[in-house]
């Protein structure tokens, strides 16, 4: 018997795909929107930037006893960083919540997807930081291209492919059957 | 009946891992290209972000430069030659990702190199509009907010943070995410349920 469901035609064919970057770059867009008002960098952005640094400086203790914490600088006697917005993982989290959330899937996938993925990233974050305090104190200068393009490339690199990860494997269940829309 | 946007029937298994490991493969190459090129590029947006910043401005004033190191710096022709360069920012830092966004494209497995390389152009290409874009918005952005007096002038309020947020956007996220974005609209149908 023949096939009556219709094909769509023109654009409507690539209508998920457009539903997706809809989505996604209005919660980049509004997310860091948001983060950019001095309220909401002020309440939440400054106190998790100094967890982060918090937990760096106790890991590069470990490592080095040598190392001492001052608010939001990590110091030892050959180098010292300040860890400030954009040394938090918090693009990288948006990102991921962003395609996450854009994404058909149900609830639940989603928010195992996003509470994995902030925590993945955190670790990622955390490898990061560390790496770059070593880089400062052995090799200062690899410092700066390490800083803004191979450590930045890896953690988006690392939120990216979690992402593909989680919507090939965990996610990709009809919408139908999951009830997501 | 097969509709046209599912993905093909004969998906490849495992595709997420093989992604993976095919980006893991393309990286070093394709950010052995980017430095060789970068000079070249960085002249390229250099001209194109000029001649942009033509179409919004009378008389044509804005100069836009590379140095070796791969900065980018401003210069007016109506202020004075002492003042120097009004700002400068390291062009390498503006285009990094398109490293990524190579290793993205040219690892998705199960796709022939034909097409692989077709949509590899593509987002190259808007890759380079996106770049011209977000030198333009640097520039504006030093404009309305970074020369004091002379920018408290030009630029009320709203402009100031128009640009501003702008610059912050195409900068941060949209930098960032600028890879998935054209990977997504090129290869998301390949994740998408059937």
């Amino acid at each position: 018997m023949a096939e009556t469901t219709p094909t769509p035609g023109g654009w409507r064919v690539y209508a998920r795909e457009i539903r997706f970057l809809a989505i996604f770059v209005a919660i980049l867009g509004g997310g860091f929107t948001l983060l950019s008002l001095n309220a909401v960098n002020d309440a939440v952005i400054v106190p998790f930037t100094a967890g982060v640094a918090r937990a760096s400086g106790a890991v590069l203790r470990a490592i080095d006893p040598a190392v001492t914490m001052e608010g939001t600088v990590i110091r030892s006697p050959a180098f010292a960083v300040n860890i400030e917005n954009g040394c938090n993982g918090v693009e990288a989290m948006i990102i991921f919540l962003a395609a996450v959330l854009a994404f058909p899937a149900r609830w639940t996938a989603r928010l195992a997807g996003l509470a994995i993925g902030v925590v993945a990233i955190q670790a990622v974050n955390l490898v990061r930081v560390v790496a770059l305090f070593l880089t400062g104190v052995h090799f200062p200068g690899f410092f700066d291209s390490s800083h803004t393009v191979v450590w930045q490339t890896v953690v988006i690199l690392a939120a990216v492919l979690l992402w593909i990860f989680w919507a090939h494997r965990f996610a990709a269940a009809p919408p139908a059957a999951a009830g997501a829309e | 009946m097969k509709r046209s946007a599912s993905p093909p029937a004969d998906e490849p298994r495992g595709f997420a891992r093989r992604f993976a490991l095919g980006v893991a493969l393309w990286l070093a190459p394709v950010a052995v290209a980017w430095v060789l090129l970068t000079p070249f590029y960085n002249r390229f947006l250099t001209r194109a972000a000029e001649n942009l910043l033509r179409l919004a401005e009378s008389p044509n004033v804005t100069r836009l430069a590379v140095t070796r190191t791969h900065y980018f710096l401003i210069t007016r022709t109506d202020f004075p030659p002492s003042r120097g360069h009004l700002s400068s920012v390291r062009a390498t830092d503006t285009h990094f990702p398109v490293v990524m966004l190579g290793a993205f494209f040219l690892a998705v497995p199960g796709v022939g190199w034909r097409r692989r390389l077709g949509a590899l152009g593509w987002a190259l290409l808007f890759s380079a509009l996106f770049h011209v874009v977000s030198l333009f918005f640097w520039v504006k952005f030093v404009y309305a907010t970074q020369l004091g007096a002379w920018s408290a002038e030009h630029y009320g309020p709203f402009g100031q943070n128009f640009w501003g947020l702008g610059k912050h956007l195409l900068d941060l996220p949209f930098k960032l995410a600028w890879p998935l974005v054209l990977w997504a609209a090129f290869y998301l149908r390949r994740l998408l349920p059937r």
